[in-house]
């Protein structure tokens, strides 16, 4: 059923033309010019592929390992990468990321897109462990490396949950805000799309308050400072930005990708409460509400892509996974229609190279491990669930 | 004294109480009898006096003089069969042919019981099955003993020895008599394995008498030697008196052969369980190690590694890791429970694909053996099963 649906929405823009941006290539060498890997001369095993550029894999890749180099990784991830693959890069010295199916699906899909119509939204869904953000930042390490601008939104219920400070909305009354998530979100933002803020210009005026207004025509950079500045106006700058972007990706000279992990945080439940005790809809938080506008398909000019997760999900038991069950109804409808993608558990090659990266870099230090057998025991137990091997050979 | 005693058929009440006490009575009595020189055998009146309880698990007939008299026994089987009858008719069966076994059943149904001891509950036997046997007096009027190694002490198992003694002079004459005519000494096969010889309690319970250890390793000995020479056939005979069967092994169990499904996949069944979790498992074979239990894939029906690696521990020591397929199905106990309950009856199922010698490779690691441990009863005074209430000093 999914996969006629995918079908039905790709074949007609496949049929408008491909879309070789060129304005998209010259911006790959204004960007960082170091494509190349300059790790030491070591013999690659199998599993590995030299091919940095994720633009570039292609199907022969698929089930092998490629690495980002460390300095770009601080500016195209700021933040966004699950924590368990930060300790893992800080043990190995190195970000080794699996090329697998889902992501070089959504490449093709990228590559076909035709940027005239309104934005698609695909939803990467699959149980849990799967490997559904790791498939999100590599979608988020090609766009960057083909000059997107990035909307990266790292978990989308850290803005639902375990919020301390809420503070009634200046714009309007009856939202409350988040300064310390959002002015957090800003700084990353920042640091991943610095040259971007500089080019785009605002088209309206804005008034912060009574005193402070940004003009029109200043650069986007000087919205952000204020949100940073002003930590009460933080979530403001943020909708400010939002809305600016999605005007100006229809005509402007850059392509946007808004990338949301735990999308159905933004249609489930919160946790917060405001003074008099009564929950908090996730409509009257202006993160949210301003993020669902984003999230609608009336922009055109790039692409949205969210996550479901069911981890950091409130309310929602641990065997839901589909999109239907995670997003509820009004998640569902808002959403519709959208390209779903699933993330299925390894399969054997992938397995194969998961496991060979490990004993490669010596993380499997059990002399049973390295055995046929030892192997064997390690599918049976993690069920080829990528989670569930990284847990495992942790204590090995 | 009879009427009252007819009501209440001692045979019919639990073990031995009011019987024993009835029975020690008569044996006070009785050694009174004697001593004043004037009681016959066979001829007694009786007091009912107060006395404690017999003990029954030792060999009551060994270890003193007659506590049931001939009489007794024979009113008691007397009074076994009419009740036998009047059971019958109250069940409405045929007074003629009620067996044992029928009247097990109507007592179980007459006095349903829930004592976990069986023996403690009512029980209606032929009075040779509740009364032990007794040793008969052995001396006569004149006191003078019937036997002529009644001095000894330990007369039955003294004339034991000398029959024995004189069995195996018999067959070293019949060795001699056989190399005198040149004849080659006959080697019969004896089944060692098969049998075994009697032990000290069924030896006691055979002669009657106490034995000491030292006693009955020596008749072990001698019938040793006698099994030594070749035998004639009275002999044989004689020694097949003291030595019992064993069968060789415990019920050889059978392995099913695997059968073959629809899509001519070999699959075997098997079952298990543990506490209260019953599993049942089929594994397939040509697989790729895939496991669904109750319709859901193992990682998440159990997402505890310690059960994932209960279900791989089969498959592991058979070196079969990832070339089965299973589909069990559980239910009841937790969540250990139903591990081990899947792990067993997967290893059920797996005797059926490999060979004899694994599957006692796999009998001597503990796969096949069912975990006999079940929760404890709590018991009155106590917390718990164990745990007692908190000590208070004072």
């Amino acid at each position: 059923m999914l996969r006629s649906l995918k079908g039905l929405l790709c074949r007609p823009l496949k049929d408008r033309g491909f879309a070789l941006h060129t304005a998209a290539k010259d911006r790959v060498s204004s960007l960082l010019t170091q494509d190349v890997q300059t790790a030491p001369e070591r013999p690659r095993a199998v599993f590995y592929t030299n091919e940095n550029d994720p633009a570039n894999h292609a199907e022969q890749h698929e089930g092998r390992l490629y690495s980002i180099p460390l300095d770009e990784l601080k500016t195209v991830f700021p933040h966004g990468l699950p924590y368990r693959f930060q300790q893992q890069i800080k043990t190995f010295n190195e970000a080794c990321v699996m090329v697998r199916k889902p992501a070089l699906e959504l490449f093709t899909y990228l590559r076909n897109t035709n940027f005239a119509h309104p934005a698609v939204r695909y939803v990467i869904y699959g149980e849990r462990g799967t490997g559904k953000t790791m498939t999100l930042c590599h979608l988020v390490h090609y766009c960057a490396r083909q000059g997107w601008l990035v909307l990266h939104v790292p978990d989308a219920h850290l803005w639902v949950k375990n919020c301390r400070e809420l503070l009634q909305s200046s714009y309007n009354k009856e939202r409350l805000d988040q300064p310390l998530q959002a002015s957090s979100w800003l700084k990353n933002f920042k640091t991943s799309n610095e040259r971007f803020l500089k080019e785009i210009k605002t088209q309206k005026q804005y008034m912060w308050g009574r005193r402070d207004r940004t003009e029109a025509g200043r650069p986007l950079a000087e919205v952000v400072e204020q949100g940073l500045a002003r930590v009460r106006n933080a979530s403001d700058a943020v909708g400010v930005v939002l809305k600016e972007l999605k005007q100006q990706s229809r005509l402007g000279p850059f392509r946007l990708l808004v990338a949301v992990d735990g999308v159905n945080a933004l249609w489930g439940r919160t946790t917060l409460k405001k003074e008099d005790k009564s929950p908090v809809a996730p409509e009257e938080l202006t993160l949210v509400h301003n993020l669902r506008k984003m999230l609608m398909n009336d922009w055109s000019g790039g692409a949205a892509v969210t996550t479901l997760s069911q981890t950091g999900a409130l309310f929602k038991p641990s065997s839901a996974y589909l999109p239907q069950e995670l997003l509820g109804k009004e998640g569902f409808d808002a959403l519709d229609p959208f390209v779903p993608i699933p993330v299925p558990n390894y399969s054997p090659r992938e397995f194969e190279s998961c496991y060979q990266y490990y004993l490669q870099r010596k993380w499997l230090q059990h002399e049973k491990a390295h055995t046929e057998a030892g192997k064997e025991e390690l599918r049976f137990l993690s069920g080829s669930n990528p989670r569930q091997l990284d847990r495992l050979a942790g204590p090995l | 004294m009879d009427g009252p005693r007819a009501l209440a058929s001692p045979s019919l009440c639990g073990q031995g109480t009011v019987a024993a006490g009835m029975a020690v009575a008569v044996g006070r009595v009785l050694q009174l009898g004697s001593r004043w020189g004037a009681a016959a055998p066979g001829v007694q009146t009786l007091r009912l006096i107060c006395t404690t309880t017999a003990r029954q698990r030792k060999n009551v007939g060994a270890s003193g003089p007659e506590k049931y008299t001939e009489a007794f026994i024979k009113n008691q089987i007397e009074e076994f069969n009419l009740g036998k009858r009047h059971l019958a008719n109250m069940m409405g069966e045929d007074p003629e042919t009620f067996t044992q076994e029928d009247i097990d059943k109507a007592i179980a149904y007459l006095f349903p019981s829930g004592l976990f001891d069986k023996k403690a509950r009512p029980m209606m036997k032929h009075p040779t099955e509740i009364f032990p046997e007794q040793r008969k007096i052995q001396w006569g009027e004149d006191g003078r003993p019937f036997h002529f190694l009644f001095y000894t002490g330990k007369q039955s198992y003294y004339s034991l020895m000398h029959e024995t003694y004189e069995k195996l002079l018999n067959a070293q004459k019949y060795q001699d008599q056989l190399i005198a005519q040149d004849l080659p000494p006959q080697k019969k096969k004896r089944n060692l394995a098969g049998s075994r010889w009697l032990t000290k309690i069924e030896l006691e319970e055979m002669l009657l008498e106490k034995l000491s250890d030292n006693d009955y390793s020596r008749f072990i000995l001698l019938l040793e030697k006698l099994m030594t020479l070749p035998c004639g056939d009275t002999e044989e005979k004689y020694v097949q008196k003291f030595s019992k069967e064993v069968p060789v092994q415990l019920q050889k169990v059978v392995i099913e052969p695997l059968k073959y499904d629809e899509r001519g996949v070999a699959f075997s069944t098997g079952e298990g369980g543990r506490k209260t979790a019953r599993a049942t498992a089929v594994v397939y074979d040509n697989g790729t190690g895939k496991i669904t239990v109750n319709g859901i894939d193992i990682l998440h029906y159990f997402p505890v590694l310690q059960d994932r690696e209960q279900l791989l521990f089969p498959f592991q020591f058979l070196d079969r890791v990832g070339k089965h397929d299973m589909v069990c199905t559980v239910s009841g106990g937790g969540r250990s429970a139903q591990a081990g309950a899947i792990r067993l009856a997967s290893a059920k199922a797996l005797r059926s694909f490999v060979t004899e010698k694994e599957v006692e490779f796999m009998r001597q690691a503990g796969l096949l053996t069912p975990d006999p441990r079940v929760k404890e009863r709590k018991k009155p005074g106590q917390e718990g099963a164990r745990r007692k209430f908190t000590w208070k000093k004072r």
